[in-house]
């Protein structure tokens, strides 16, 4: 007579064992199969007798998850935004030396002048660095014509880039709030 | 009024509720626990396995299908966090005998099945972490060979292989 394997035996207990009517024929007629799968289910029934041990902390005040972050922002915002800052910062180094020519003659003179005289002069210095900008030129590059760019051009500029930096800064504000 | 259910708290705790997720941490600690217990033996670290599982779990709530029970999955998660854990540490089983000291004025029969407990914890700590991720599964989880070789990325035969021995090992440490 074969005897029952320990896998068998195993899977019998675990319910996994697809003949189980000729395990159980074989057991009834075979004193040694079923005392080994007494010996399995003794010790089935002491692993089920472990009891339950009790924390000696509550976790559930210990844990406090964040809170979940805001969401990251469209990547489209974060182009708008980072090509607003580039704009800023260009915009800011192309009017610097102008700013200098402006400031300076104040420097030198103590003698502060009227408001009318501060317009008109604003007024000029204007007219002048639109001229000078609207009638310069990159260095001529070997494979590239001269850029020219019109008064008219340079005010949608300014205009694009003034709408796009207040447009960006309300829908990021509005994220914010 | 009627406590919310597991779902609703899950719900909540999507949103960012914490209290919703903490109600969640009171309800299933105890039994994350003795997951944690049974597979490393070592109260103070499975504490910090239990806690390190909630904190998981909130990170991967979005994934929880709300159709199956939240308990059994918590429950294999803590399994599977604790196999990784042991797998890193390289933890070999050590025998602590001092545990239960200062007891003694208990019942004997208290003390006796303590006693039984802590030989079968010492036997369980002393499987490989593998045999240990099996039979907690199987015996404590009650999964079938099936899900337990889906739940540790491990072929059935291994499944099988590891629960038969680990037994084998563990009625020879419980005569």
């Amino acid at each position: 007579m074969n005897h029952l394997t320990d896998e068998t035996l195993n899977e019998y207990l675990d319910h996994e064992l697809a003949d189980r009517a000729s395990a159980e024929t074989h057991l009834a007629v075979c004193a040694d199969c079923a005392a080994r799968l007494a010996a399995l289910q003794a010790l089935f029934a002491e692993l089920d007798s472990l009891p339950e041990e009790a924390l000696s902390r509550d976790l559930a005040a210990r844990i406090t998850p964040r809170p979940s972050l805001p969401a990251a922002l469209p990547r489209w915002l974060t182009l708008t935004a980072t090509l607003q800052a580039a704009l800023v910062v260009i915009a800011i180094i192309a009017a610097a030396p102008f700013a200098v020519d402006l400031v300076s003659p104040y420097l030198v003179t103590v003698q502060m002048p009227s408001l009318t005289e501060i317009v008109v002069q604003f007024q000029s210095q204007w007219t002048t660095w639109l001229d000078m900008l609207s009638t310069f030129r990159f260095p001529a590059m070997p494979q590239l014509p001269p850029l020219e760019i019109s008064s008219l051009m340079l005010m949608i500029m300014l205009a694009g880039v003034s709408i796009l930096w207040l447009v960006g800064n309300g829908l990021l504000l509005r994220k914010q709030a | 009024m009627t406590a919310p259910t597991d779902r609703d708290l899950i719900l909540r705790a999507r949103r960012g509720d914490g209290e919703a997720f903490g109600e969640l941490v009171t309800r299933y600690q105890k039994s994350v626990f003795n997951v944690c217990y049974r597979m490393t033996n070592e109260r103070r670290e499975a504490e910090d396995l239990t806690q390190e599982t909630f904190l998981r779990i909130y990170s991967r709530l979005d994934t929880f299908d709300l159709e199956r029970e939240f308990g059994p999955w918590v429950r294999r998660a803590a399994a599977n966090l604790c196999l990784n854990h042991l797998e890193s540490q390289k933890i070999t089983a050590e025998l602590d005998d001092d545990r239960d000291a200062g007891e003694s004025s208990q019942p004997e029969s208290v003390v006796e099945v303590r006693e039984r407990s802590e030989q079968i914890r010492v036997a369980l700590a002393s499987l490989p972490a593998h045999y240990r991720a099996v039979v907690e599964l199987r015996h404590y989880q009650d999964l079938s060979y099936d899900e337990i070789a889906g739940e540790l990325h491990i072929p059935l035969s291994d499944v099988k292989s590891h629960l038969f021995r680990a037994r084998k090992l563990l009625a020879e440490k419980l005569k």
